[in-house]
């Protein structure tokens, strides 16, 4: 099992900043908890079962009516002209 | 005895009874916390003027001969990772500093409907990661026992609360034993259900397949009083079991002739405190000496539990948490020069080194190439621990256990070593992989610090387990009371 | 100069018409002001969870067995995770490795033949909100309102050849959603968006190139296009010594050109693991059974049944097939019996259609009736009115409703087809207008026109034109 751990690509993906002095905790921390997946017992059978007992009800299409802008929108940074306002954004 | 000290059986008396009434109720929780929260720091955010409005109303409905539901008049500390509508849910984490929920989480709900009094949030370890309470963006919560020492976590605020009187009961959330670990270190009695039968509705996800709201109380009949109210199908929750649910804290009846206990070799082994080993076996033998009968059984993959939990969790909780962004709510970073930086900076500034660290970890375990060596691995573990406990229920009805393998550490002892911290749950952790119900209870004190017991059940057998815990307190706990501070 | 052969796969992502979205009942509904049609649920707040609508299920299922696919009865959905504002949870609930519907396929018809599309699989899922960009605003806006509207995916396999081919099946995937009323497919708004994948390679190769995703294509001409032109470009690239390098890039209409979006490196790892807040997904075989029935004849088999059996041209055909109301209504017309299917075909595509599309009203809501259509041109086949009479049956029919033997009456429009009649009209022509009759002689045969011409202006009109011309002709040759 690989034991090198890209923190900086990992930090990327889950868009989160580490200084450089970090990097090497994180890898030692990281890596030491990694190292306890080495404990994990091996499987033949490499596929998770779907289990068709625990089949999920579904829910009726009806409609119930949504929240007031003004509420689902009250915790937000930023607002303008009724929505959330991020970062210009070039597509 | 002061009000606060009663337990919630006995105030539902006291209430019917007009002994008290449900605002004399509150303010002698409230005169309480004044006295102690300076010392214990259990509560980020306190609803003093709410809860007094509430009590005036459920008196109001005594005054009327009123059904005032289940829980009328009973104060009830919430974690601060139950969303209620219009108070502050922090999750005890800088990135949730002014997040106030425009709903109400099912099990508020369900509360309100009972006719609870709300104190106000507890403390916790940020995302409910952590088993010390010591990874709060807010404070460090003290264990009432020993203010120099930790409570546990991460629902550390609620068991203190409810040690210290500073509530009479409290909710809680368990993903690996953060009910039962702090229950343990401070005292009291907490449940972790069965997995699907508390709707998650509104409890902020740290581990989806693993995350469940459970009770804390000072007696096991207070533990099961809060969960009758809060159990139940809910269909917001896809995950929620659809099944008949009966109340449990009127069946008690400590009646536990002929019950069969395994006691498992791999829970009284190395990773575990001597003399809380021989506390709980003696524990046992108590149980044995009331009629249950003892056996000796194994769960060999016990030792994989940690390691399958920490993937799992961190793996769902990388993507629980990624919503936190800082575009909708929350904390969002003052400066930032785009979209990207600004994702980087607010999640970076909000969140702490735990839950980054866990945060990083999933995402690794999750990412292309190591998805099936990692997760994969981890889930068929898991099937394969959980077939484990199904095997041995054949051979007994319970399991009983130590809940954690020390008692109360101090502040600052563990901090900064994660592995150390996690192996606090290594006796809590396989019941959440298993979906299990589990309550903790106290059993002894070492050196004035309380030390707790498990019970576990096979899937919807609450009621077993807290009538054998019942039957133990019934016969030894004189550990229910609201400690000394 | 090497021949190339283009290799196109498409990816059509379907809004469904549902009362509710996909994971919460808010009302799915286009066009609401920005952040009204918003709860908890779909903007992602903490502590909320999905729930699974059952119409979606459904519908993915339906569009399962219209397209030949194997479903798949027991599966789940899994966690696409990805930053982005428009996407509130920061990840995308779909399906990954067990998609709802599999290995399946749809008859194209194509330069008049049926062509094999493969489908590789169908699969549900949520769809993101919505940014808007504008120099007035301080950033860019989040619209929530499109969160958790629920969308299908329908994956073909790369079995097209051409930029027609993937219109023709765009086409037809449309009419089928269509036809079973699982999307409105309104491309204006968004309700059908598609991806495009393309190749090529020397004519003759069975090796697939390397394939290009275009994403940003908002209509099924502009698939055609960017399909051509990405083409282009990568033949040149080739032609040129140079390498395809696998990417997503950006179309751009206007321009007429696709731009780079990411390069495999920069590929999104979207780390999929299945969603642990819904459970396992199971349908019932008898559930399954009665979804499977409920599947009408769909549109590209029928238009290929009213070729064969009515044999109408692909493009009549096509016509009438359109839409459900039109075919049913000619169907109920071909029922009886009465009259050439041809001429059924032509009237309804024709001068009905381009009537109510005028009055804007439907087939249905309007006056006319299968009975009364093919009285009409049961009239006209059999000489009693003539067509452009006929023209003016129809619009009295529209206006009043009235049966066209009335309306021919009242308006006295039956044509004159009584041969001793007509032929004295045409003597008397013939008499009147002897250069003509001497021109035609001589070999110029467009003095018959003139002639009949001059026999309608004799009979105000009235006279059967076929029948003056036969019997023109037959005079001027005797």
């Amino acid at each position: 099992m690989e034991k090198e751990i890209n923190i900086r690509r990992i930090a990327k993906l889950a868009r989160l900043h580490v200084e450089e002095d970090e990097i090497e905790r994180f890898e030692r921390d990281m890596g030491a908890v990694v190292s306890m997946v080495e404990k994990l017992p091996d499987f033949e059978d490499n596929r998770i079962p779907l289990d068709e007992k625990d089949a999920m009800p579904f829910r009726e299409d009806e409609v119930k009516p949504s929240m007031e802008r003004a509420r689902v929108l009250q915790n937000a940074p930023k607002t303008e002209a009724g929505c959330i306002v991020v970062p210009k954004i070039v597509e | 005895m002061e009000l606060y000290e009663y337990s919630a059986l006995e105030l539902q008396k006291l209430l019917k009874a007009k002994k008290c009434s449900a605002t004399e109720l509150t303010q002698s929780v409230f005169a309480r916390i004044d006295t102690v929260e300076p010392k214990l720091e259990a509560y980020i955010t306190l609803t003093k003027d709410n809860a007094l409005k509430q009590a005036a109303k459920i008196d109001d409905k005594f005054s009327k001969g009123e059904n005032a539901g289940a829980l009328a008049g009973i104060p009830i500390g919430i974690k601060d990772n139950i969303c209620t509508d219009g108070v502050l849910t922090t999750c005890g984490s800088k990135i949730l500093y002014n997040f106030v929920p425009p709903y109400d989480a099912t099990v508020i709900e369900k509360l309100k409907a009972a006719g609870a009094v709300f104190t106000g949030k507890l403390n916790m370890d940020e995302f409910a990661m952590g088993s010390s309470c010591e990874n709060s963006y807010y404070k460090k919560t003290h264990n009432p026992h020993d203010i120099l020492r930790v409570p546990g976590g991460s629902s550390g605020g609620s068991a203190a609360a409810v040690a210290a009187g500073e509530a009479v009961l409290a909710l809680g959330s368990d993903t690996g034993g953060s009910i039962r670990q702090p229950a343990a270190l401070c005292g009291v009695v907490g449940l972790k259900p069965t997995y699907s039968t508390v709707s998650r509705y509104g409890l902020v996800a740290f581990a989806s397949s693993l995350d469940q709201i459970g009770s804390f109380g000072r007696t096991v009949g207070d533990a099961a009083l809060l969960y009758d109210a809060i159990k139940g199908y809910d269909s917001l929750d896809a995950t929620s079991a659809a099944r008949e649910y009966f109340n449990i804290a009127d069946k008690l009846d400590g009646n536990v002739k002929g019950l069969k206990i395994g006691i498992p070799a791999e829970y009284f082994g190395e990773g575990v405190d001597s003399e809380i080993k021989l506390m709980v076996l003696k524990a046992a033998k108590e149980l044995e000496n009331l009629g249950a009968q003892l056996i000796n059984i194994s769960l060999p993959s016990t030792d994989y539990a940690l390691s399958a939990y920490y993937i799992i969790a961190c793996a769902e909780a990388s993507s629980n948490l990624a919503r936190f962004d800082g575009v909708k709510y929350g904390y969002r970073a003052e400066n930032y020069e785009n979209l990207v930086d600004m994702y980087e900076r607010s999640r970076s500034e909000g969140f702490g080194t735990e839950v980054k660290r866990r945060i990083m970890l999933g995402t690794f375990v999750l990412s292309s190439g190591y998805y099936d060596a990692y997760y994969k691995k981890a889930k068929l573990t898991q099937n394969r621990i959980a077939a484990e406990f199904t095997a041995a229920f054949k051979e007994c009805d319970i399991i009983l256990t130590p809940t954690s393998p020390v008692t109360a550490f101090k502040i600052g002892d563990r901090f900064d070593d994660p592995l150390a911290m996690y192996a606090a749950d290594i006796c809590t952790v396989p019941v959440n992989i298993a979906g299990l119900p589990a309550v903790s209870l106290p059993c002894g004190k070492l050196s004035g610090l309380p030390v707790g017991m498990q019970l576990i059940g096979s899937k919807f057998s609450e009621q077993t387990i807290l009538n054998a815990g019942f039957a133990y307190e019934r016969s030894c706990g004189e550990y229910g009371n609201v400690a000394k501070i | 100069m090497m021949d190339y052969e283009i290799v196109v796969g498409l990816e059509v992502h379907a809004e469904l018409s549902t009362q509710s979205k996909i994971y919460c009942s808010c009302k799915n509904e286009f066009g609401a002001q920005v952040n009204t049609r918003c709860c908890p649920i779909c903007t992602g707040l903490p502590g909320t969870l999905p729930t699974l609508n059952k119409k979606v299920v459904e519908s993915a299922a339906r569009m399962g067995f219209a397209l030949n696919c194997s479903i798949n009865r027991i599966c789940k959905q899994d966690r696409k995770n990805y930053f982005y504002p428009d996407l509130p949870k920061a990840y995308q609930i779909s399906q990954f490795d067990v998609p709802l519907c599999e290995y399946g396929f749809v008859d194209v018809l194509f330069n008049g033949s049926e062509k094999r599309i493969g489908i590789t699989r169908i699969h549900i899922e949520e769809d993101a909100g919505k940014l808007l960009h504008g120099d007035s605003f301080s950033g860019s806006l989040v619209d929530f309102n499109r969160c958790g509207v629920p969308l299908i995916e329908i994956v073909s396999e790369p079995d097209m050849r051409s930029a027609a081919e993937a219109k023709a099946y765009l086409d037809t995937i449309k009419s089928i959603l269509e036809c079973l009323d699982i999307s409105d497919c309104k491309m204006q708004e968004g309700s059908i968006r598609c991806d495009v994948n393309v190749s090529v390679r020397p004519m003759g190769s069975k090796v697939l190139g390397t394939r290009c995703e275009m994403k940003n294509v908002n209509s099924f001409n502009g698939a055609s296009h960017a399909i051509e032109c990405e083409a282009k470009r990568q033949i040149e690239i080739i032609e040129n010594g140079g390498v395809i390098v696998q990417e997503t890039r950006r179309w751009d209409d206007d321009k007429g050109m696709s731009f780079t979006m990411r390069s495999k490196e920069d590929a999104q790892d979207y780390r999929y693991f299945p969603e642990p807040d819904l459970r396992t997904i199971v349908l019932e075989e008898e559930y399954l059974k009665l979804l499977a029935a409920s599947i009408p004849e769909l549109p590209n088999k029928k238009r290929i049944r009213y070729m064969n059996e009515f044999g109408l041209s692909e493009f009549d055909a096509g016509l009438l097939t359109e839409n459900l109301d039109k075919a049913n209504f000619f169907e109920e017309c071909t029922a009886k019996g009465l009259v050439q299917p041809k001429n059924l075909a032509n009237w309804l595509t024709g001068d009905v259609t381009r009537s109510l599309n005028e009055k804007n009203i439907s087939l249905n809501a309007s006056n006319l009736t299968p009975a009364k259509i093919v009285r009409l041109v049961e009239l006209i086949e059999k000489g009693i009115i003539s067509n452009t009479a006929g023209k003016t049956v129809l619009e009295e029919i529209f206006a009043t409703g009235g049966e066209p033997e009335d309306i021919v009456r009242e308006k006295a429009l039956s044509q004159v087809s009584d041969t001793a009649e007509l032929e004295a009209i045409v003597k008397k022509v013939l008499l009147d207008n002897q250069k003509s009759v001497a021109d035609y002689r001589s070999g110029k045969s467009n003095a018959a026109g003139f002639l009949v011409g001059q026999c309608m202006r004799a009979s105000a009109g009235k006279a059967n034109p076929q029948m003056i011309r036969e019997l023109l002709i037959r005079l001027l040759e005797e």
